[in-house]
């Protein structure tokens, strides 16, 4: 669909009274202080290139680039206007406009092709564990980098050497009989960052009574693509997506993601799929999709009867991409509190972005480094052992900044503890 | 001197870090809040980011050797270009400059740099039992600089007034470049009546008269109690009415706040969860005090708005308190909800009558609106006559704008001819300079000549007040 055809270009733009009440609210405004990186000044940016009063050039992409998709400025406008989607619009008509063979190659060909992805992580993890890495700053191969990458580069640090795809099965059956059929929407960050989240989660959903599928030939839910200007990208991962779930013929597709969940919600995928004939189907597909916490309080409301000795000073960090996106807060918690063991202490705005976001970490390291520091010295001030959180990037960014700010405490996401807990008594089955 | 050179030299004076240059980050300081810059957008020479009086002074005393308009701005949240370069020149953006210099608990003030969010200063002095309390709908994005400015006030005016009783002395570099603190050089103390007032000349200057660099303010004692009484009227006239009831019984509520029935679709809107009763207008009273004193006056206008509402809440639950004032403070953007392809606009929005007449003003708007074809959304500080009229249009529609300006013209001739004026709080800034003289008369000369004592080459904020 044409730029100016999108409806949130369309209908939105018009609706910003430029009030400034998301000046304040946004994590990169709040570290930068320069108009240019408020969500105010993104809708005025887009409007300016939907009027014609600049050029689609890279100049306004980089401006524009600046907002790590965190959806606090949608979500706390009071005009009701979706300024991460009005930002997506415009990172996909500026790509057009400066076509960009790394970019092509990077989110039209590798990132949607998870034999591809799978393979090139399997070889980052080996190069790390020979050290080739070390090798590579050694020689100054890193200094090839953009400025602070080398230190950017430190976040990927420890990557898994096998994807829980690899690993776990296409089918789980229920334990104990069936009471749902699940399909598991796995992924990319769960499968290659954090495959024990997905090894707990199939066995969490199993013991809970459920049957699980992971389907064969599963690609990225799109997020990475809407981000970076490839708006046709994901619109083809997700019609894929869409077909291949419709066969399974499941009740629920859960997630333990919440950026997965959050672009696979209704009002997403309307703003991805605008302009196909897929929008019913869509639909439907949403109105299954489910955050694994939720389906786990809400549907399944399960009760852990096992006890542990073990006790567990655990803090919360809310993932923008659940609490902006979708509004959920407290079945998280609830989980949490759910499991024996767990104290749940609350850390100061728990809900402000951790500043990781899928690659901005890497791509605007400064700035993601700065709004992570505030991040954990809210979360070191809770004296938690455990930092849960439900986003495998939070994850990853989080990981980090224990490391930074030398804080012991492990990062997880509440079904691993969950998991862990159960394992102590296993199910009879 | 050319904009390349202005650039250069400015470059040169703070680092590249401070200072904007690049055309497409220029644009973005074309625009406040107001509909005025969304039609008619200004985009300065360059921008200036200071964070220290040395590096204010220095930029100043640059633009006024070369005879270069300088133009103060704080987060842009004003509704009426002020912050704006409408006639070009240097912006000079305090918004960074957040520093809290110091709470001086024992003398009850604090000292600011400009650039200080209200809402984060309030919730410093929070720790000290403290508070400022003017209160602005732009708490949580105005600066404290901008709110001097335009001497700010807001929902509790009707018992704590606004900015100005509260600023104690000034650090400000004036438009010749000279760094001058009125209120005493080092005084502390709270009264003062030395000096003829330039304290108080400066707070609402808007920016004309020179930059506040640092302000010194008086707090109160944070109020041990509050709550928040909802009246719920079935005639939009009942609620005017209430008001002075109120007054009459002998209760002066820290802030009564009007919505009218599509102020309150907008809020529920936009939070459900807020559930505001669907009726003609509803009336917010807040009280506080001390705990025994806020219940006592709570239930007298329990009683004194039940003769005339459908209903009255009196709640002093903090969640639902929080709700309620939340909702009042929303309204303001809020306001656009009621018309799919419409944006509430910043124009005719502060207009002030006097207490006696809003209900008259509020019909007039009424019949304003139907006569344009106009929804307007009415809300605002009723305890003080602020009202504030919020039209809803599709502003890409040419025809619509024509007819909201003439609207908002009428709006704000009503104001004059009411005996109230065309801003209660927001200011005159480029949007509302045309009605000076009829507002003032011979007084803009005067006005005009303080402006020329100070500003004598007229390059600090030109196009704006007159
Ligand atoms: C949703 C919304 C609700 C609002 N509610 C209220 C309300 O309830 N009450 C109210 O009074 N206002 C309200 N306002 C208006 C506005 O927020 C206030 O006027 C506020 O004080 C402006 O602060 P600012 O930092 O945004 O200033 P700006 O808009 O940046 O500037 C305002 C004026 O002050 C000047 N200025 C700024 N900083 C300095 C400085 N350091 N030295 C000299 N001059 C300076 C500028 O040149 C300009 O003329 C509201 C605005 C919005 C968008
Ligand atoms: S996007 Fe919303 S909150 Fe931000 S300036 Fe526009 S109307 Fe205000
Ligand atoms: S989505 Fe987040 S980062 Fe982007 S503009 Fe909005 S608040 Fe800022």
């Amino acid at each position: 669909m044409e730029f100016r055809e999108l409806p949130p270009v369309k209908e939105q733009i018009m609706k910003c009274v430029r009030c400034g009440k998301c000046r304040e609210l946004c994590p990169v405004f709040g570290e930068i202080g320069i108009e240019n990186a408020s969500p105010r000044g993104h809708v005025f940016m887009v409007q300016m290139l939907r009027d014609g009063k600049v050029e689609p050039t890279s100049e306004v992409y980089e401006r524009l680039g600046q907002c790590l998709m965190c959806e606090t400025c949608s979500a706390n406008c009071p005009s009701g206007i979706d300024v991460h989607e009005l930002n997506a619009a415009a990172r996909a008509y500026l790509t057009q406009n400066n076509p960009n063979r790394g970019k092509d190659f990077l989110y039209g060909n590798f990132w949607t092709k998870p034999e591809l992805m799978k393979q090139s992580i399997k070889l980052a993890s080996l190069a790390q564990r020979m050290g080739l890495q070390k090798l590579a700053r050694n020689i100054g191969l890193t200094r090839l980098l953009p400025g602070d990458l080398k230190d950017a580069e430190k976040i990927l640090e420890h990557i898994p050497p096998r994807s829980a795809r690899s690993t776990l099965p296409a089918f789980t059956p229920a334990q104990g009989g069936t009471k749902y059929r699940v399909g598991y929407f796995l992924g990319c960050g769960t499968d290659f960052l954090s495959p024990e989240i997905a090894q707990a989660t199939v066995n969490v959903l199993s013991r809970n009574g459920c049957e699980v599928y992971i389907p064969e030939g599963l690609k990225c839910c799109g997020l990475p693509h809407i981000a970076n200007g490839k708006l046709d990208v994901a619109q083809q991962l997700t019609i894929h997506n869409i077909n291949l779930f419709k066969k399974l013929n499941v009740d629920y597709i859960i997630t333990d993601c919440g950026s997965c969940s959050a672009t696979l919600t209704e009002k997403n995928l309307h703003f991805v799929l605008q302009g196909t004939t897929y929008q019913e189907e869509a639909a439907d597909f949403a109105a299954r999709v489910m955050d694994l916490t939720v389906f786990l309080v809400d549907v399944l409301d399960i009760q852990v009867d096992v006890h542990t000795d073990r006790k567990w000073r655990v803090t919360y960090h809310d993932p923008c991409h659940l609490v902006n996106a979708q509004g959920i807060t407290a079945q998280p918690r609830e989980l949490l509190r759910r499991i024996p063991g767990v104290e749940l202490v609350e850390m100061p705005q728990a809900a402000s972005c951790c500043g990781g976001s899928g690659t901005y970490s890497v791509t605007h390291h400064q700035v993601s480094m700065q709004i992570l520091d505030k991040k954990m010295s809210n979360a070191v001030s809770t004296g938690a052992d455990i930092l849960a959180t439900c986003c495998p990037s939070c994850i990853m960014q989080l990981n980090f900044g224990c490391r930074r700010s030398n804080w012991d405490a492990e990062v997880l996401h509440p079904v691993v503890l969950l998991d862990r807990v159960y394992q102590q008594a296993p199910a009879a089955v | 001197m050319n904009n390349l050179d202005i650039k250069k030299e400015l470059v040169k004076m703070l680092g590249p870090d401070k200072v904007l240059t690049n055309d497409l980050d220029l644009m973005y300081y074309s625009y406040d809040s107001s509909f005025l810059t969304k039609l008619q957008p200004a985009t300065p020479t360059a921008v200036v980011l200071p964070v220290s009086t040395a590096a204010v002074q220095q930029v100043v005393r640059f633009a006024y050797e070369n005879g270069i308009n300088i133009i103060p701005r704080g987060a842009g949240t004003g509704e009426t270009g002020g912050c704006v370069a409408t006639e070009g020149g240097i912006v000079i953006d305090l918004s960074r400059w957040r520093e809290i210099v110091e709470i001086d608990v024992n003398n009850m003030q604090v000292m600011v740099r400009p650039g200080v969010i209200h809402a984060d200063l309030n919730d410093e002095l929070a720790k000290f039992n403290l508070f400022f309390p003017p209160d602005p709908g732009s708490s949580k994005m105005c600066t404290v600089g901008g709110m001097v400015a335009n001497n700010a006030s807001g929902l509790r005016a009707v018992k704590y007034w606004t900015t100005e009783p509260y600023v104690l002395g000034l650090e400000v570099v004036t438009p010749t470049g000279d760094v001058i603190i009125t209120g005493g050089q080092q005084a502390r103390c709270i009264k003062n009546v030395s000096g003829l007032n330039l304290t108080k000349l400066m707070v609402g200057s808007e920016g004309v008269l020179g930059i506040v660099t640092l302000i010194r303010l008086r707090c109160f004692p944070r109020p041990m109690a509050r709550g928040i009484a909802m009246a719920v009227f079935d005639h939009l006239d009942d609620a005017p009415a209430t008001v002075l009831d109120v007054y009459q019984a002998g209760v002066l509520p820290s802030g009564i706040e009007i919505l009218d029935g599509s102020a309150i679709k907008a809020v529920n809107d936009f939070k459900p969860q807020i559930n505001l009763p669907d009726a003609e207008a509803i009336l917010l009273f807040e009280v506080d005090g001390n705990p025994p004193g806020v219940e006592f006056e709570g239930q007298i206008i329990k009683e004194v708005a039940g003769r005339r509402a459908r209903q009255v809440e009196w709640s002093t639950d903090k969640k639902r308190m929080a709700e309620l004032w939340e909702g009042r403070s929303i309204t303001a953007t809020a306001a656009a909800r009621v018309r799919s392809d419409g944006s509430r606009i910043f124009a005719g929005e502060d207009i002030s009558v006097p207490i006696s007449k809003v209900a008259e003003v509020l019909r007039a708007i009424r019949a304003l609106g139907d006569k344009y074809g106009i929804k307007v959304v009415n809300y605002g500080h009723i305890g003080d006559g602020n009202v504030h009229c919020a039209p809803v249009i599709n502003p890409e529609q040419p025809h619509e704008v024509e007819l909201v300006q003439k609207l908002v013209d009428d709006i704000h001739l009503l104001a004059i001819e009411m005996n109230g004026s065309t801003t209660g709080e927001h200011g005159v800034g480029a949007a509302r300079r045309g009605y000076a003289v009829l507002e003032h008369g011979p007084a803009v000369e005067y006005m005009k000549k303080v402006k020329a004592a100070f500003d004598p080459k007229g390059i600090m904020n030109p196009g704006k007040l007159f």
